[in-house]
């Protein structure tokens, strides 16, 4: 091995790297088709190599780091570009991006994370799509904090340094929605309205609505196409972006309350802009909920109603704390209705993800943990739940027990489509299909779109919302 | 807080959100409204308004489809849902009503759909209402008074409407197959009305063929369950019409239906009687109004009438069957095929239709089994040919009772025997008519054998037409014939004419009037043929005169002269003479003698008199006195000839017949020397009226010359006992003188004949009689001969046996 070392030290960065690439892909192609296990371990000196020529950190202090000149840098992501694209096995493709940019905890991670931004950022620019679904992976097995320095990039490069250059952020989401997913959720964590540099730019959010009204099922993607028994690392990003996109929605009215206090002085330009980014915010946040309905059905097929929290409660419990926090700075008096619509939609969500099985919780849960919002008419019918009244229709109806095993009665799905949708293969209906997305963006069952209906068989795709 | 109050808290909520222009906030609110309550109806209803206010269609659908099935008796949902299968009915029929007919109906579709708008506005206002209110509250801030808004809503609404009834369409139509087929039977079970229910089954049928086979037939016997417990007195109902017009053909189209035989002809039966009542139904009051601008365009009854005629419980647009013959014909070939008929394949028309029956029954006459098998084809189809070839040549002849048309127009016709060759030497007719008397004799006795040879000859009896007053007189008596035909097939045989009987009796075709005219000119045609069912049509002719005449309506009286002229026809055709004389005269009083037209008429006659005749043709002319009051003078003339011309002595039918001959002279001549003959023969004439009616300046000559001792020394006896001249207003004395003795070459040749007589001594008054018979010659003749029908009246009736 240092023989390659010796051997790549004499030569120039750029083909030092190119080497190193095509050190690793050889090497690692032979592993992956020897082995019968599922990921054929990386050598320690392959590693070094990579962190050396690749990366340019030093194991050896005594050495002069040779470093490549920004041209060459440009060459090299070029090449790694390239390399991602010609490549056709995906399962090659996806270990070597994880042996250049998995982090390894050392000095060499800032190396990685700059070239990863460039890398992604450029992939993101010429739209290709194999680098883009490597950092959908990424970004599901990466601490979140490293997600959302990627998403820093991203954004300073898409949304904050030239303004146009969202629009080609935009029209990657048809390219590789896995990708848009994760970089959602990523941009959540990014954005907590703690400072006005963290308050989502508007035409981010714009965007996100755009991407998410056109298709919600977008926010799910990431969420169905996960094995239920793979076990992700400590500290990762949410699996699904709904809590983020909550807290974004929950916070948004009460960050603006408080931006708005000194533009008040700047005229009305400023408040023209705040009413439409309420509009953005209040479709976003009809969208999370649909996004909750659909789940149900999801976890419904399989099975899983009160057996997965798809919104953690301890995040939850985190969202509601920061409310507190944030409303008990806020003056009441100036800030009443803002924080009222606050709590109707975290009270809307609470519910719905309630109903839905989203969230795995019960009323007296909820009432510990919302005890000390603010009043709020509806977070008080949240938390005390329907009133129970002997019902007409005589449903399997039971209110206090959110989240509940979805009703016994006879589902209308016959076998076969549970059978389709089995947790090894992608979801089949909701897997990304251009021909049925883009037409019901607001249709809360549009999963089981009419389109996809068989008319031999005598089952109905439509379900009453219990 | 009751559950009650929560949900009105939510909804009120989320309308608030609505209104202020945040739909999103409204849709989440109810979202989660909806996790709360799921059995509440109010918040979904208010879900699938938002939706529909908004004309998502798809969204909309699906939230109605949710109420729907969980919310199934609520009111709200059947309006919204009939509003919809309103909306999806009116389509279809707008659709089949655009199909048929084009750009020339704009303005009927207009009418239409603005029928539809108001239906659908007033729906639509009712839902729509309070939603609007507050809106328009909002936009205008003024508080208007109640009515006033209904009025702004109903303005503002109506431009938009058309759009509804296509987005609602659109709701119903993003529904799935099953979905659609699911609420349309679920609609259907909420209807009580039967033709409301079957409108909708109508429609499920319609999109589902497959739902055919399961509901097709149950639906069909409803309906015609419907029609007897409500006990409709006509076949052209409602009921009727939705079973044969809608779901008879989506029943027999259906190859997975597997209907028995009987059932099948029961069904066509129904359909078959439906069709023909419908084209012969009359016409309705609206109908005359509006059908008289079409009357060029017509070419068959039915066509492209009574699309104006509203049946009973359907609007006027669904009223509407087009092209029933062909629609009957198609159903005939589908039951031909279903029911395995023989030499059924391919039929174009019904006289292709009788032609294969025809052939099929010469082919099994043989073999009683098979024949027995075929009886029900045999029966159908040749049943089917005959209604239409008859309903066709009764549309000709009698237009009125068929098209809507205004009777001034279009005349009726009237079939009669021809007796242009009343005239023609008395010689040959005698035989005939020794032999018509025989007949007339034997007519209580059983039909002789005799009668077959009559029939035979009666075959081919010859329809005369003016063919420039009739046009397509070449269709009519080709009807006229197919449907004898059918009928003496039908007849040909026991086992067909009791099914034929049986049919007859449950489509009650007695009361079809139309029919019965059919039926009498057919007797006519075969009277000489088969007495027996002459007997039988004169009877009915009486019925529906007398029928006739209780209607006072001045379109039915030349309808009455019709059948009474038929009558006497048909009597005369008996032999029986004086029944026919007595029918003729009570006609013959009605008519209004013209004058100006006598020498053309008679010049068409002296024409077809020219082509050799068996003396046993028929005449086909127009129910007018132009053409009637001819006839009647020849009908006499021929009842009178024969009892003159004998060796017997009737001074009093002889008078008659010279007064007779006077018409269309000089055809009449050689009858007239033949009774000149008979006078000098006799020595002696009495005929007291001779003076009163005959004006005929040759006949006057003749008789003149007869008192002469050249001409015999007849003992001439006529003038009348008492004063019956006074009767006539006759102008003095000195003017008749003038008009004598006018110059010119004619006048004064016949004064010169004339007063040849006079010189030679006749007595005074005869002469004076004569001179002022002479002036009477250009008398309109006719006015002069209907008077002598009307004053002679009862002479003329006894003088005959």
């Amino acid at each position: 091995m240092s023989d390659i070392r010796h051997a790549l030290l004499r030569r120039d960065p750029l083909s030092a790297a190119k080497e190193v690439l095509y050190h690793l892909d050889i090497s690692l192609g032979s592993a992956l088709q020897s082995s019968t296990g599922p990921t054929p371990g990386l050598e320690k000196s392959t590693v070094d190599l990579v962190e050396e020529f690749i990366f340019h950190v030093y194991k050896d202090r005594n050495i002069q780091p040779k470093r490549m000149s920004c041209v060459q840098e440009l060459q090299l992501l070029e090449i790694m570009c390239s390399y991602f694209q010609e490549q056709s096995k995906d399962a090659i493709r996806q270990i070597i991006f994880s042996a250049l940019f998995s982090l390894q905890g050392n000095k060499a991670d800032e190396s990685r994370m700059a070239m990863l931004g460039k890398l992604v950022s450029m992939a993101i620019a010429v739209s290709r799509v194999t680098i883009l679904e490597c950092a959908a992976t990424w970004l599901q097995r990466t601490h979140s904090a490293w997600c959302v320095r990627l998403a820093q990039v991203l954004m300073d490069d898409y949304c904050s340094l030239v303004p146009c250059a969202i629009s080609t952020l935009q029209n990657i989401c048809s390219a590789s929605p896995r990708f848009c997913c994760q970089l959602i959720t990523a941009v959540t964590a990014l954005y907590d309205f703690s400072s006005d540099e963290l308050t989502p730019p508007p035409a981010l959010l714009e965007m996100l609505v755009g991407w998410i009204t056109e298709d919600p099922r977008l926010l799910l993607l990431t969420f169905i196409n996960t094995p239920l028994n793979s076990n992700l690392p400590l500290g990762c990003l949410e699996i699904t972006p709904l809590l983020g996109l909550l807290r974004w929605c929950v916070k948004a009215p009460l960050a603006y309350q408080r931006a708005r206090k000194p533009a008040m002085s700047n005229g009305h330009g400023e408040s023209d802009k705040v009413t439409a980014n309420e509009d953005l915010y209040s479709k976003l946040h009809l969208s999370v909920l649909q996004v909750f309905l659909m789940l149900q059905v999801h976890l419904t097929e399989q099975n899983l109603i009160g057996r997965l929290a798809v919104l953690p409660v301890e995040s939850v419990a985190a969202l509601v704390e920061e409310v507190i926090r944030i409303c008990e700075k806020l003056t009441p008096l100036h800030a009443a209705s803002q924080i009222q619509l606050a709590l109707d939609r975290l009270a809307q969500a609470l519910q719905v993800a309630m109903a839905t099985g989203a969230l795995l919780c019960t009323r007296e849960d909820l009432r510990t943990l919302c005890s000390r919002l603010p009043h709020n008419n509806l977070l008080q019918l949240v938390m005390s739940g329907p009133v129970v009244q002997p019902q007409p229709h005589s449903g399997p109806f039971q209110p206090n027990m959110y989240p509940h095993i979805h009703p016994g009665r006879p589902s209308p799905h016959s076998p076969h489509q549970s059978a389709l949708s089995s947790p090894h293969s992608p979801h089949p209906v909701l897997s990304p299909h251009p021909a049925m997305s883009p037409h019901r963006p607001l249709t809360p069952h549009g999963a089981l779109s009419p389109h996809a209906y068989h008319p031999a068989a005598v089952v109905f795709p439509y379900r009453p919302i219990r | 807080m009751s559950a009650q109050g929560d949900c009105e808290f939510l909804v009120k909520r989320a309308r608030e959100l609505e209104h202020a222009q945040d739909p999103y906030a409204a849709k989440a609110w109810l979202i989660t409204a909806r996790t709360l309550y799921p059995t509440d109806f109010n918040i979904q209803y208010e879900m699938y308004s938002i939706e529909r206010n908004a004309e998502r269609t798809a969204s909309a659908g699906r939230m109605l489809y949710d109420i729907f099935i969980n919310f199934p008796e609520q009111p709200v949902v059947w309006r919204e849902i009939a509003v919809i299968t309103a909306a999806l009915r009116n389509d279809s029929l707008d659709k089949h009503a655009q199909f048929l007919k084009g750009e020339g109906h704009t303005l009927r579709l207009l009418t239409i759909t603005l029928f539809a708008i108001t239906l659908l506005a007033i729906t639509l206002l009712a839902i729509r209402l309070l939603a609007i209110t507050l809106l328009a509250i909002r936009l205008l801030a003024i508080r208007l008074l109640a009515i006033r808004l209904l009025a702004i809503r109903l303005l503002t609404i109506t431009p938009f409407l058309p759009q509804h009834n296509s987005w609602t369409r659109g709701v119903f139509e993003t529904l799935p197959g099953p979905v659609q087929c699911q609420m349309l039977l679920k609609a259907t079970e909420q209807c009580f009305n039967t033709l409301e229910k079957a409108e909708m089954l109508l429609l499920l049928l319609k999109r589902f063929p497959e739902s055919v086979v399961q509901h097709g037939v149950t639906l069909g016997e409803s309906l015609l369950e419907a029609e007897t417990v409500e006990k409709l007195d006509t076949p052209v109902n409602c009921f009727r019409k939705l079973f044969v017009c809608d779901v008879l053909p989506l029943v027999l189209n259906n190859p997975e239906m597997c209907l028995p035989a009987s059932l099948l002809y029961k069904y066509l039966h129904k359909a078959a009687e439906f069709y023909i009542c419908y084209v012969t139904r009359e016409p309705s009051a609206d109908g005359q109004r509006t059908a008289s601008q079409e009357v060029g365009a017509l070419k068959s009854p039915g066509r492209g009438r009574g699309q104006r005629c509203v049946i009973d419980g359907l609007s006027e647009k669904s009223s509407v069957v087009t092209e029933p013959w062909e629609r009957l014909l198609e159903m005939v070939a589908v039951m031909g095929s279903l029911c395995d008929w023989q030499g059924e394949k391919g039929i174009r028309s019904y006289s292709d239709l009788l032609q294969r029956v025809t052939e099929l029954c010469r082919y099994v006459s043989a073999d009683a089994e098979e024949f027995a098998r075929c009886c029900g084809q045999i029966v159908t189809c040749c049943t089917l040919v005959l209604f239409y070839s008859a309903v066709h040549y009764v549309s000709a002849v009698q237009p009125s009772l068929i098209h809507s048309q205004s009777s001034v127009s279009v005349c009726p016709w009237v079939l009669l025997e021809d007796l242009s060759c009343v005239y023609t030497d008395v010689e040959v007719e005698r035989k005939h008519a020794h032999k018509k008397r025989k007949l007339a004799d034997g007519r209580e006795k059983t039909m002789s054998s005799d009668d077959e040879d009559v029939l035979c000859k009666g075959r081919g009896r010859h329809i005369q037409v003016n063919t420039s007053e009739m046009s397509g007189w070449a269709e009519t008596l080709e009807h006229f014939r197919t449907a004898r035909e059918s009928w003496e097939l039908l007849h040909s045989h026991q086992s067909l004419e009791t099914e034929f009987v049986k049919m007859c009796t449950a489509w009650r075709t007695e009361t079809w009037l139309w029919l019965r005219i059919f039926l009498t000119d057919m007797i006519i045609y075969q009277v000489k043929s088969h007495r027996l069912r002459a007997v039988h049509a004169l009877s009915s002719l009486a019925v529906m005169s007398s029928l006739q005449q209780t209607q006072s309506s001045s379109s039915v009286v030349l309808d009455t002269h019709r059948c009474v002229i038929q009558q006497a026809s048909c009597h005369y055709a008996l032999g029986e003479f004086r029944m026919a004389c007595e029918k003729l005269l009570e006609a013959v009083s009605g008519l209004i003698p013209q004058n100006e037209e006598v020498v053309k008429s008679s010049d068409d006659q002296r024409q077809s008199c020219i082509k050799p005749r068996r003396g046993n043709d028929l005449r086909l002319v127009p129910c007018t006195s132009k053409s009637i009051l001819p006839f009647s003078l020849q009908l006499m003339l021929a009842c009178f000839k024969l009892r003159t011309f004998t060796d017997n002595r009737d001074d009093l039918a002889l008078g008659h017949v010279i007064v007779l001959l006077q018409y269309d002279w000089p055809q009449g001549e050689s009858l007239f020397l033949k009774a000149v003959d008979k006078i000098c023969q006799q020595g002696s004439f009495q005929y007291e009226n001779f003076f009163n009616y005959v004006t005929n300046i040759d006949m006057l000559e003749e008789f003149a010359y007869l008192r002469t001792s050249e001409g015999g020394r007849v003992q001439l006896e006529l003038l009348p006992n008492q004063g019956m001249l006074i009767k006539n207003p006759s102008p003095s004395l000195g003017a008749e003188l003038n008009t004598l003795l006018l110059p010119g070459a004619q006048k004064a040749d016949r004064h010169h004949t004339v007063t040849r007589g006079i010189t030679k001594g006749v007595k005074e008054d005869f002469r004076l009689a004569m001179e002022r018979q002479v002036s009477r010659c250009g008398e309109n003749l006719l006015t002069v001969l209907h008077k002598f029908c009307i004053n002679e009246k009862i002479i003329l009736i006894q003088s005959l046996p």
